[in-house]
């Protein structure tokens, strides 16, 4: 398409456009009149604007529309919040973690108020041995004599009295 | 949104079918097309300028088109059934011009962008300055390029006509 060619079409086009003023409509229809070939341009321009407004928009099938009005159910925004997220699931898998750390890092030491517990039923658990012997020690007294009683008994008061002379002779 | 989004299906929905159809040639692709226009839409709806609408989604429905066409690979023929016998095609209202038909054939024909200008300037009357938009060209670009588009088809009709 050479410059001339550049030339007629941007009338044409403009002609039919409804942009073209009428002076330059007069002027390009006088050119017309002495050029066939312009002439034949603007006839076959007219012709093909009007099979042209034959072809209009087409109408969208009905399976289309249903696929269109269904995209918003379809494409969700997903949640920003899931479990199931890889960096959520791997903060709830920490957590048995943190806890079982913390409770090995706890101090195993027993306060003032335990001990003083312990000892206290200590003493009551002792107390009860002693009793417990020298009842024990009665009845065998009684059923068999002193003698058999002294080898049942005598050991566990030997053991108690051995410790107390010791523990004695150390603060001495 | 969702109310707006179903606006925009009610307003657009021809005219982006309507490109697809001339670019594709296949009504089953160019559905596939104009859905996957409109779920960039979609998803997009919120930084698109609700008064561009109209042209960013004609300029994604045409971009997409093209992208199919480059996969294809083939040049694929015109299906004439498409045109001559089925409502749904582009030929409605028009189907029994035997002269309509024959263009909806020649503007399929053309090459890009011509028949891209023709189909959003003359077939869904898209403004010129839209148009340049939708294309990326500017004003007397688009009036040039469709200038030649119009006298490749002024001369194909003359060919036709008796």
């Amino acid at each position: 398409m050479n410059e001339y060619d550049e030339k007629w079409e941007d009338r044409i086009n403009a002609l039919l456009d409804g942009e073209l003023s009428i002076d330059d409509a007069e002027l390009l229809k006088a050119q017309a009149s002495d050029d066939r070939e312009l002439a034949r341009a603007i006839v076959e321009a007219y012709q093909l604007q009007q099979v042209m407004d034959q072809v209009s928009v087409e109408q969208a099938p009905q399976s289309l529309t249903k696929r269109l009005n269904a995209i918003p159910r379809e494409h969700r925004s997903k949640p920003v919040f899931s479990l199931f997220q890889p960096r959520w699931a791997m903060a709830l898998a920490a957590i048995p973690l943190v806890v079982i750390s913390i409770s090995l890092m706890r101090p195993d030491t027993p306060s003032a108020s335990e001990i003083a517990q312990a000892r206290q039923e200590m003493a009551i658990a002792f107390a009860y041995l002693d009793k417990a012997a020298v009842i024990t020690g009665r009845e065998i007294e009684s059923t068999v004599g002193h003698t058999m009683a002294n080898a049942v008994t005598g050991s566990v008061n030997k053991v108690i009295q051995s410790e107390n002379l010791t523990s004695k002779e150390k603060e001495a | 949104m969702s109310r707006k989004y179903r606006q925009w299906v009610k307003e657009y929905q021809n005219q982006a079918w309507t490109v697809a159809r001339y670019i594709l040639k296949d009504a089953q692709e160019a559905e596939d097309a104009t859905q996957e226009a409109f779920v960039k839409l979609w998803n997009n709806r919120d930084s698109i300028d609700p008064d561009r609408v109209k042209p960013w989604l004609m300029k994604v429905t045409r971009n997409g088109c093209l992208d199919r066409l480059r996969r294809r690979r083939v040049n694929v023929e015109f299906d004439e059934s498409h045109m001559a016998g089925e409502a749904s095609g582009p030929m409605q209202g028009a189907a029994a011009s035997e002269t309509a038909v024959w263009l909806k054939r020649a503007i399929s024909g053309l090459k890009e962008p011509y028949r891209s200008l023709v189909v959003l300037r003359d077939v869904n009357q898209h403004s010129y300055e839209e148009v340049a938009g939708m294309l990326e060209l500017n004003l007397a670009q688009v009036k040039t390029y469709l200038h030649r588009a119009r006298k490749q088809l002024r001369e194909q009709l003359a060919e036709v006509r008796p």
